[in-house]
This record gives C-alpha cells, sequence and structure tokens, in this order.
C-alpha cells in the first residue's frame, strides 16, 4: 500500500466526488459526475459506482458522529428508483439517524440535478474504541472539498480499472484483484468497491437465468471481513426470478486469504431505470 | 429463563407466529411454523410481515446465543428478500452464524417451505447489538429447546394480523397501532416483529394492496409509549414493484424509531 493515502492514482480521486459537510457533523453532502466508464450497457450508473459514493459520503459522516470513538462499516443498502445518465452529476445527501453508544445509522437520499430520486441508501456502523493509526475526525471534516487532482479521471471503464476476471459469467463467478488503486485507508479493498464485485456477479448470474439483459438496481451489502490479499471471488446463489426482475445471494471470499469470508450480499437486478 | 418458555410476559408475539426452535449444532438454530390461517395475507401466503418476525425470532434467538457469556442482544436492522408468496408448510427457519463482532453479531437466516420441496421462501440477514442486560444475560439450558406454541389455540382461532394488532389506517399513506401489552416484548417495548408487520402493513396500504417482496429495516429507537405510526412514500416504480421509503414514528414519544426501504410489488 502507497504510505500517502489516496496515492496519486486512487478510484476516490478518478471518480472526481466533491463533499460539503455541515458543520454541525450531522449532515453532509457529496456529488459524483457521471460518466460513461461508471454506467451499465444500459445507460445509466452502475449501482456500484452509486455505493461507492454512498460509502464515502457516509463513512465520513458517521466517523464525525462517533467521534472520539471509531468506526467499522457493519451493512450498506442501496435502492436505485430513477437513472443517472452520462452529462449528469448525481448528489448524495447523507443525514445521521442515530449516533449511539454502539451503532450509527446514516440515510443517503440520492438525487439529480432536478432534485428527482435516484435512490436511496442505508449504511450503519459500529462504535470502536479509537487507536492510534485511525485518521483524525477533523482532518476529514477540514479536508480539500475533492480529491480530485486536475488530471483525474477514469481512463478505462470502471470494471476495466479493477480488473475484473469473469471467471464463468453464466454462475456469476468473478476474480477481482486487490491493487492499490482500490484499497481503503485500511489497506483492504473499498466498501464501494466490494459493492461493485457483488453487482456485476449478481447482474451476470441473472441474466443468464432469466435470458433479460437485466441490470443490479438494489443492493444489500453486509461487511464481515476485509479483502486484503486476493482476488476477491464471488460465489452466485440465484434465488428466485420473475418477468422482468430477479434476486440473487452473492457471498465474496478472499480467495488469497483461504477463502475468508468477506461478504454477503443480496441483490436485486430489474430491467432498469427510467 | 428455562428452556420451554411457555408462559413468560412478552412472549405473545412469539406464541402468536407459532415458532418452534432446536438448537441443532453449536449455535445453529432450526424453528418450525406452520403456515396458519390467521398469518396469511389477501394473496394466500403467509404475510410478509410475519415472515420477517420468523426470521427476527429465530435470527435474533441465534445471535443472543452467539453472545453469551458476555452479553445479550438487540435487533438493530434486519434484511430480507421474499422470493415465494405462496406457501404449503410447514416453514423451517434456518439460522447460522456469519460474524461474532467485539459488540454485533450477524446472523443469516433462510425460510424453506417444507411442504412444498424445501422452496425457498425468504432470504435474510440479521444485524444486532450486544448489551448487557440489567439483571444479566439470560441462562440457557443447550442444547436450546424452545416451543412457544399457543397453549389451548385449537379450541379459539386466532385473529388475522391486522385484527391481532389493532391496526388502523391513518390517510392515504400510514397504518398506526397502540402499544399493546401482548405487543411488548420480554424487555417492555414493541416486539421488533412487530415493528416490520407494521411497515409491510403500511407498504401494503400505501399500494393498493402491494406484496412486500424486499426490506430493509433499521430500529433506531424503541417504541415504548405509542400510539407506533408506519407512514409510508412511493420513491419511484420499475419492472419489480414500487420502492417506498417507510419512517416509524412513536407519536407520544414524537421521536422516529424505525426507517425501513421496502419493495411492494403487484399482487394481480
Amino acid at each position: 500500500m502507497a504510505a500517502v493515502y489516496p496515492p496519486d492514482r486512487h478510484l476516490l480521486r478518478d471518480l472526481r466526488f466533491t463533499f460539503d459537510h455541515d458543520a454541525d457533523g450531522r449532515r453532509s453532502r457529496a456529488w459524483m459526475p457521471v460518466v460513461t466508464e461508471l454506467c451499465t450497457d444500459l445507460g445509466h450508473a452502475r449501482a456500484g459506482a452509486l455505493a461507492t459514493l454512498v460509502d464515502v459520503i457516509g463513512g465520513g459522516l458517521a466517523a464525525s458522529a462517533a467521534a472520539p470513538g471509531w468506526i467499522a462499516t457493519a451493512d450498506l443498502t442501496l435502492h436505485l428508483v430513477g437513472a443517472a445518465r452520462p452529462g449528469s452529476t448525481v448528489e448524495a445527501r447523507a443525514e445521521v439517524l442515530r449516533a449511539g453508544r454502539t451503532t450509527v445509522v446514516i440515510e443517503v437520499a440520492l438525487v439529480d440535478e432536478d432534485d428527482h430520486d435516484v435512490g436511496i441508501a442505508t449504511m450503519s456502523f459500529a462504535v470502536l474504541p479509537r487507536r492510534d493509526t485511525n485518521p483524525e475526525v477533523a482532518l476529514i471534516r477540514d479536508s480539500p472539498p475533492t480529491m480530485a487532482a486536475p488530471d483525474s479521471r477514469l481512463a478505462r471503464p470502471l470494471l476495466d480499472e479493477l480488473g475484473v476476471d469473469f471467471v464463468d459469467r453464466d454462475r456469476g463467478i468473478i476474480d477481482v484483484p486487490v491493487i492499490d488503486w482500490s484499497l481503503n485507508s485500511m489497506g483492504a479493498i473499498q466498501g464501494g468497491v466490494v459493492a461493485t464485485v457483488a453487482e456485476v456477479a449478481a447482474e451476470q448470474a441473472l441474466r443468464a437465468a432469466t435470458g433479460e439483459p437485466l441490470v443490479v438496481t438494489d443492493l444489500s451489502v453486509t461487511y464481515l471481513g476485509f479483502g486484503r490479499v486476493g482476488p476477491v471471488r464471488s460465489d452466485v446463489d440465484v434465488l428466485g426470478t420473475g418477468a422482468g426482475h430477479g434476486s440473487a445471494r452473492v457471498e465474496l471470499v478472499d480467495a488469497g486469504a483461504e477463502n475468508r469470508r468477506m461478504t454477503v450480499v443480496h441483490a436485486v437486478a430489474t430491467r432498469g431505470l427510467g | 429463563m428455562n428452556e420451554r418458555e411457555d408462559s413468560g410476559a412478552g412472549r405473545d408475539v412469539g406464541r402468536y407466529m407459532g415458532v418452534s426452535m432446536r438448537e441443532t449444532d453449536e449455535l445453529h438454530l432450526v424453528g418450525h411454523a406452520a403456515v396458519a390461517t390467521h398469518l396469511r395475507g389477501p394473496g394466500g401466503g403467509v404475510r410478509t410481515g410475519a415472515l420477517l418476525t420468523m426470521l427476527d425470532n429465530v435470527g435474533g434467538l441465534g445471535g443472543g446465543l452467539a453472545a453469551l457469556p458476555d452479553g445479550w442482544v438487540v435487533s438493530t436492522n434486519l434484511t430480507a428478500r421474499v422470493v415465494a408468496l405462496a406457501h404449503a408448510g410447514p416453514l423451517r427457519i434456518d439460522s447460522v452464524l456469519l460474524r461474532r463482532g467485539r459488540n454485533n453479531v450477524v446472523t443469516g437466516v433462510q425460510i424453506r417451505d417444507e411442504g412444498a420441496r424445501d422452496t425457498l421462501v425468504a432470504s435474510g440477514v440479521l444485524t444486532s447489538a450486544i448489551l448487557v442486560p440489567e439483571n444479566g444475560p439470560p441462562q440457557w439450558s443447550r442444547p436450546l429447546v424452545l416451543d412457544t406454541a399457543w397453549q389451548g389455540a385449537s379450541t379459539q382461532p386466532l385473529p388475522p394480523i391486522r385484527e391481532w394488532l389493532g391496526a388502523r389506517t391513518v390517510g392515504d399513506d400510514s397504518v398506526e397501532i397502540d402499544l399493546a401489552a401482548e405487543l411488548r416484548n420480554p424487555w417492555g417495548i414493541l416486539h421488533g416483529g412487530v415493528v416490520a408487520t407494521l411497515v409491510d402493513l403500511a407498504a401494503e396500504h400505501a399500494t393498493d394492496g402491494g406484496w412486500t417482496t424486499d426490506v430493509v429495516l433499521h430500529f433506531l429507537a424503541p417504541n415504548r409509549v405509542g400510539p407506533v405510526r408506519a407512514s409510508a412514500r412511493v420513491l419511484g416504480r420499475r419492472s419489480d414493484g414500487h420502492v417506498l421509503r417507510v419512517e416509524v414514528r412513536d407519536v407520544g414519544a414524537n421521536r422516529t424509531t424505525a426507517l425501513a426501504i421496502v419493495t411492494a410489488a403487484a399482487t394481480a
């Protein structure tokens, strides 16, 4: 892992997020420009890309809410209802719903430039004792409004940047390496990227199961352990299918760490978003 | 608390749902429930609210056993996907431990229909926070056996869920209940399964009869006073149904107590 986080070339720079935090530590906002490299073949932003936006803004806000303690992400859920298309900007409005002794819960509304609903997300966090290695909350809140450098951008489609290897498309088995570009500050694969891996795996399996070009519109991600070694490998169980939709349970393991279980995800795929 | 808890205060919700449980391997709980008439919804299958209560019951107890001897658990969030809307029964509810952390426990729970060749009915994940109750964690004989069947139920049919809860609609988007004694859990607050059922009823009401197929439910605070109201707002419509945001409030305490994101499919 690079000494400075994030390194010059990193997901969090190349997605060109910008941030704004309220002084009271109860609300934050973030914006993500939608580019074609983030989109599915149906032409709207991937659930995983939006989950990454949610993960970053929700995590920062939760760290503020848990101070002086620190946090570990327990789960992230995302339900999409509107298409975010290339050339537009998605705004994430995060709010603390609960800041207790053991848990923090965040709600994130996703809207487009006309204030139309794009989706809704939630995150919950376990509150932990602070360690010396944890970032200072003030550094997060007082950080520049963007991590993007002038030349930051996705040079290739997101899945190519992540190095997704489609081992068996019909069964939704994919391998994704753990690389500096997609690490979090703890040296493990970033939470939004984990959601993206599960999204892609579920999409492949559900397209095969239904014969329809479905895209994932819901993700319920439960984080169980870090992916530090790689590759991250998916295993998909199609739960059910109907006309125009399907659902799947995805397990991700760190194949390089004796197949340690990282994540359980429930995903729903539909015919896309209007 | 002993191994056959048939008469303890705060056990009425479990008895109404009729879930019995056995610990088959260490920390692996298996529950069973009949597809009882009083649990069925307008579509004929067991209401999603009842399925969620079963997930919460079995997953929560499994999580509690994993938390011992340090403490006991309180549910913090439940996610579930319902994939079969018609049920023959009996239903089998399997809970497995996914993670036991310092201050929370995660259990995976699935419901299968033994009367329909073990068809998957629902798949969920329950996260619970570990707390230390005032009088210490409950004591159980292991392996755990819990029979919550309602004694004497054979002579008197139980009322359907909406009637049992005393649920009433408020406007076009809300459903409300009073905090009756039999709806409380052993700690005196509204049972998590009842909160889930209230969310299900609100989604059904706001979508003119939609059937809840997907739920993310965050328990934010206890309901202690009542009435308790669930208000649904439709966010959008997709090929699998309506997506709604449902907020639960303890009206008497003037606070939000739960937030749910629900998908409700058309039942036609």
